[in-house]
């Protein structure tokens, strides 16, 4: 095989190989002016080489007519040239679309004259050369036609030595020209890539450049050197770099589309594109081998054996398979392993925002995806704001300020009753006042992506243009609606993670709060001569709305406290420590027992509402006198068990502290003798259930305090507590429990 | 707890029935006698023979119903009201506030 041969099938397959790539970009989506603009760019770069392969075996055929350059077939060979003003186009229209805005439109045709002219030149210039000799004037011919004809003869003489300057050095003319769209189209896409935020289409531009780059620089080379050193770049020399860079050239620009998905090309083109390329390929090499089978066995064994060759034929064949799926399976592990593919998004996606549990790295993440993956040029949020039970844009690049949706706004409404990705154009029926849809259009939003939980719209996210022009596809309408499923259960799942730490937070809080209720309960009962006294309080929940307390007014006094607030828990717990910090300021202040409570009632109703409210008993033990002095404001009857079994209930005082103000209250003194026992309580005892609803009872209580009134104070409490506990198992009890419990000792013998 | 209402000469008479506690019975209540308010229906009798329970919350109910009541110069009185109920006024010492009575007849009489 000669250098010659290698050269024009170099030639063809190159040729070939273009205007494939060309069909194949153009045949994918015929809408995208891009891809056409693409697709016309390298189909007329492809007749270069196919013209050059065929003036090459026509120069080598023997049977050749002499001057086949002259034939009109060949003489088309310069349409390959509108490859120049294609190559401007297209550094028009990516990576940004320039030519929409402007009016270029005539322009845009005028770029096409150069190589049309040259075309023209070459085809025609007998023709045309002809037809400008029409008005030839004779020397000695003088008269009125002279006149007229006179200075159109003059004209055309001059244009048909401008047409013959352009035949002549049609070549160099017309090279120069290319040179100057060249330099143009690199200055475009040079300055388009500086204005390239997108990441995905920064990583194509950068492929398509490269490729771009190298083959100006081919090109240059091969017609400057033309131009400038004749003898050292001859026509071989010179269509070689031309086929290189050509080949260079679109190399990368294939390169670009198959692996960045650089065009609007989708992945099944792709891949059909490459198998082709490499089954082509294959079965090229496989005729060669099988035309050439007789000379390499004759070359291998030293004769011509025609049943060996048959043989080699057969075993090629049989490999056939097996090579074709390896190079199938490496050219896809080299090209596919692209993250464009669709499967490949979700997979990461779902990997990414499984761990992602901050609202806001977690709408970066989606932004991220939609914008590398779909290329989507802006990507916008509306969310629902759970603190402010509306809707808000939230800031974006292009516009800083959060803005609130009017939970009315017609756009909002048409919204929510979406289940799939949808084109906005669609939704122009909830435009008109719709300060949503004015926002959107401002923002040139193309697609909205509702994101629903059952049937709550958790918002949307609104996505502009694709960069460069590109269409949102049926593929990524499926890809959009995939993710925004995942979306839907990541977002559910940063807010439930926000909340449970909102949760733990409170729950600490609760806590230090029990440890002051814990810390404002007396730690020990205090010691006194001639009683003992213990108490005990167990809250239904972490913080209670009971309490007692001890306040040591003088050597002799104790004055003893024991409260319950309707209701449970925290607000419970909020009111009684109100309570205990009032009662025992006016203890200190001295005040009488009745005035105390009034006072007491008349501050808390002041500052609650009715419905709150507190039962309190407030009772003082002279230990000296053997008295004890109280007043009961709604509290529960404390028992006073004799130790000759009679009862006495502690009854005297008046209306609960907090729901009325101006209220009177009355005080009562007891005498308190050897062995006496008295026992405060809260209904939380009195009122505890069984499981068939039946109270245990204040008549029990008094009955189980008379029954073991011989028992110490420590000993009557777990009496009753246990009692209690097993009428009514359920722990922590149902609602906060108090005791506390007075014996007064067996040697107490009344002064005076 | 459930709520049902009717007029007898004048007078509202509400009647409850189940347990009242807190939460949601006590906005249906409050919510209830706001509305009467509104309408200047000011004298309302609760019948009380049909509550099986009340906790402290519930007696907060009544309490705040009866303050509203007498701030918008109306009132409320009590009928049949139940033991467990009447020794729940007595310890409270709501006996002196509440005007109870063993009839809604009477209750309603009362007004008069």
């Amino acid at each position: 095989m000669s250098a010659e041969l290698l050269r024009t099938l170099c030639y063809f397959l190159t040729g070939g190989f273009l205007i494939f790539l060309a069909i194949t970009i153009t045949r994918d989506n015929f809408r995208s002016r891009l891809n056409r603009v693409t697709g016309a760019m390298l189909f007329f770069a492809g007749l270069g080489p196919l013209f050059m392969a065929l003036g090459s075996v026509l120069a080598q055929s023997a049977t050749a007519p002499l001057g086949f350059e002259a034939s009109p077939v060949y003489k088309l060979r310069h349409l390959w040239e509108f490859f120049f003003p294609l190559l401007l186009l297209f550094s028009c229209l990516f990576p940004f679309d320039r030519l929409s805005r402007a009016g270029y439109r005539y322009i845009r045709l005028a770029i096409f004259l150069p190589p049309l002219m040259h075309s023209v030149i070459v085809l025609f210039f007998d023709q045309l050369s002809s037809a400008l000799d029409i008005f030839h004037v004779d020397p000695g011919d003088e008269g009125l036609s002279s006149l007229v004809v006179q200075p159109l003869a003059t004209l055309f003489s001059w244009l048909k030595l401008t047409l013959n300057v352009l035949r002549g050095y049609e070549r160099s003319i017309f090279a120069v020209i290319s040179i100057a769209y060249v330099v143009a189209a690199g200055y475009f896409l040079e300055s388009g890539r500086k204005r390239v935020t997108n990441p995905k289409i920064l990583t194509q531009t950068r492929w398509v450049l490269t490729g771009t780059r190298i083959g100006l620089g081919l090109y240059l080379v091969a017609q400057l050197g033309w131009m400038l050193a004749p003898r050292l770049f001859s026509e071989g020399v010179t269509s070689s770099l031309l086929v290189t860079a050509l080949l260079a050239g679109s190399g990368l620009f294939i390169f670009a589309t198959i692996r960045h998905q650089f065009l609007d090309v989708q992945m099944v083109f792709r891949q059909s594109f490459v198998n082709t390329i490499t089954s082509a390929l294959l079965v090229g090499v496989y005729i060669v081998m099988v035309v050439q089978s007789r000379a390499i066995v004759a070359s291998m064994f030293g004769v011509e054996a025609e049943l060996v060759s048959y043989g080699f034929i057969i075993l090629l064949l049989l490999f056939f398979q097996p090579i074709n799926n390896w190079v199938d399976d490496l050219i896809r592990s080299m090209f596919m392993r692209t993250r464009t593919d669709h499967r490949n998004v979700i997979e990461r996606f779902s990997r990414q925002v499984i761990s992602l549990f901050d609202p806001t790295q977690l709408r970066q993440t989606i932004e991220e995806t939609l914008k590398t993956t779909l290329l989507v040029n802006r990507v916008y949020f509306i969310l629902y704001d759970d603190s402010i039970t509306e809707y808000a844009m939230l800031p974006s690049d292009d516009h800083p300020r959060r803005v609130v949706i009017d939970r009315q706004d017609l756009m909002l409404r048409g919204i929510n009753l979406l289940d799939a990705p949808t084109y906005y154009r669609s939704l122009t029926d909830y435009s008109p006042g719709s300060d949503l849809a004015t926002m959107l259009e401002t923002r040139g939003v193309r697609m909205v992506l509702p994101m629903k939980d059952a049937d709550h719209l958790l918002g949307f996210v609104a996505l502009t243009e694709k960069a460069a022009g590109y269409r949102y596809s049926s593929e990524d309408l499926n890809l959009l609606g995939v993710l925004s499923n995942q979306m839907v259960s990541a977002l559910t799942n940063a807010r439930l993670y926000v909340e449970s730490l909102e949760r733990t937070r409170l729950q600490e809080e609760i806590n230090m709060a029990r440890q002051i209720q814990l810390d404002l309960l007396p730690s020990n009962p205090p010691t006194i001569d001639c009683s003992t006294i213990c108490a005990r309080s167990t809250p239904s929940r972490t913080v209670g709305g009971d309490f007692y307390d001890f306040i040591k007014i003088d050597g002799d006094r104790l004055g003893v406290v024991i409260a319950d607030a309707s209701g449970k828990g925290m607000p419970a717990a909020l009111m009684i420590t109100q309570t205990q910090a009032m009662i025992r300021s006016e203890v200190n202040n001295g005040t009488p027992i009745a005035s105390m409570l009034k006072n007491v009632n008349q501050q808390l109703a002041a500052t609650t509402s009715a419905e709150k409210y507190v039962t309190l008993f407030y009772g003082e033990l002279d230990t000296r006198r053997g008295t004890f002095h109280y007043a009961n404001a709604g509290h529960n009857y404390p028992i006073l068990a004799r130790s000759d079994g009679t009862i006495e209930l502690l009854k005297t005082g008046g209306l609960i502290i907090g729901a009325l103000p101006h209220m009177e209250y009355d005080e009562d003194t007891v005498t308190l003798g050897p062995d006496d026992m008295l026992v405060l309580f809260t209904d939380g005892l009195s009122e505890a259930m069984d499981e068939n609803e039946v109270e245990y009872g204040e008549d029990r209580l008094r009955q189980l305090v008379c029954n073991h009134r011989n028992q110490k104070a420590h000993e009557i409490m777990e009496t009753m507590l246990n009692d209690v506990r097993s009428h009514d198992p359920t722990s922590p009890p149902r609602d906060d429990t108090t005791i506390v419990a007075l014996k007064m000792n067996g040697t107490i013998s009344a002064h005076e | 707890m459930k709520l049902t209402d009717r007029e007898q000469d004048g007078v509202v008479v509400l009647e409850p029935k189940g347990k009242i506690m807190g939460g949601p019975d006590a906005t249906l209540l409050h919510d209830k006698l706001y509305e009467f308010i509104q309408q200047g229906r000011t004298k309302v009798v609760i019948d009380l023979s049909r509550i099986e329970w009340m906790n402290s919350t519930g007696l907060g109910i009544l309490i705040q119903g009866y303050t509203t009541l007498r701030n918008s110069d109306g009132q409320l009185k009590l009928a049949k009201v139940t033991d467990k109920i009447q020794s729940l006024l007595t310890i409270t010492k709501l006996v002196s506030v509440f005007d109870a009575y063993d009839t809604v007849e009477d209750a309603i009489a009362s007004f008069n």
